[in-house]
C-alpha cells in the first residue's frame, strides 16, 4: 500500500508498480482537460483590455510553469521506486495535483462547497470521485511532508 | 526538475508614476476543491505569512468567499496574482 514519509531532506513515496501505473494513467486521462478549465486558467482582471495585456505578459510563463510541474510529476512517477523527492519536486507535484484536481472537479460539475453531500457513499468509492479522493490524499500527504 | 515560475516584468498598460504607485489589492477567491492545507502553505510560501496569519486568511476565503491577501503597487500585485495562478489558486486584482 502506498505510503509517504520524510527521510532527511527528502520525501519518499513508496508505492507498488501497479499503483504507479494507475497514477500515470490518471495523469494521462485528466491532463487534456486542463486546457479548457476555467479554474486552471483564471482571469486576473474583470476588464477585458487589462486581462488581455496580463495574458500577453504572463500567459506563456504560466503555461510553461504548469507544464513543468506536470513533467516533474510524470518523471517522478516513472523513475525508480521508491520515489525520492526534494522539496522543489514536492512543490511541483502538489501544484500539478492541484491543477489535475481542479480540472477533474470542473469536469464533474462540482461548483460549490458541500458538493460531497450530493453523492452517495458508493459513488465516493468509485471513479471518477474515487480518483478525485486519491489525488486529494496524495496532495495532502505531500503537503504534510513539507511541514 | 524545477518548475518555472512565471515572471511579469512590466505592469500592464501605460500609466503615470502616480497611478503605478497606487496600491492594488490581491484578492483570492474560494473554490470548492482546493485543499485548505494547500492554501495555507501557498500563502506562507508566496507572502511569508506566519502559520496563524495564513490560516486566518485561508478561513476568510473559505467562509466569506474571498480575501485580500496583499495590497501592493500594481506591478508587484500582478506578479503576486501570476504566482497564485501558477499554484492553481483563483486570484484577481482590484483597485484599493
Amino acid at each position: 500500500m502506498a505510503e509517504i514519509r520524510r527521510e532527511g531532506d527528502q520525501t519518499l513515496f513508496q508505492l507498488e508498480p501497479k499503483e504507479r501505473q494507475v497514477l500515470l494513467e490518471i495523469v494521462d486521462r485528466i491532463e487534456p482537460m486542463l486546457g479548457s478549465s476555467r479554474w486552471v486558467s483564471p482571469r486576473a482582471y474583470g476588464d477585458e483590455g487589462l486581462e488581455r495585456e496580463f495574458r500577453r505578459l504572463a500567459g506563456d510563463d504560466l503555461e510553461r510553469s504548469r507544464d513543468a510541474d506536470l513533467a516533474t510529476l510524470r518523471e517522478g512517477l516513472a523513475g525508480p521506486l521508491p520515489v525520492r523527492l526534494g522539496d522543489s519536486d514536492v512543490w511541483g507535484w502538489v501544484r500539478a495535483l492541484n491543477f489535475l484536481r481542479l480540472a477533474l472537479a470542473e469536469q464533474l460539475g462540482i461548483s460549490e462547497d458541500g458538493w460531497e453531500e450530493r453523492y452517495s457513499p458508493r459513488q465516493h468509492r468509485r471513479p471518477p470521485l474515487a480518483t478525485l479522493h486519491l489525488l486529494s490524499w496524495l496532495q495532502e500527504e505531500l503537503i504534510d511532508s513539507l511541514a | 526538475m524545477t518548475a518555472v515560475q512565471p515572471v511579469v516584468t512590466h505592469g500592464t498598460g501605460h500609466s503615470t508614476t502616480e497611478e503605478r504607485d497606487r496600491p492594488w489589492q490581491v484578492v483570492v477567491w474560494n473554490d470548492p476543491v482546493t485543499l485548505m492545507s494547500y492554501v495555507v502553505v501557498v500563502f506562507r510560501r508566496l507572502f511569508g505569512y506566519d502559520l496563524e496569519t495564513a490560516t486566518q486568511l485561508m478561513l476568510k476565503v473559505h467562509v466569506e468567499g474571498r480575501a485580500v491577501v496583499a495590497t501592493e503597487p500594481r506591478e508587484r500585485a500582478e506578479v503576486s496574482v501570476a504566482q497564485l495562478h501558477a499554484h492553481g489558486l483563483q486570484a484577481t486584482l482590484a483597485r484599493d
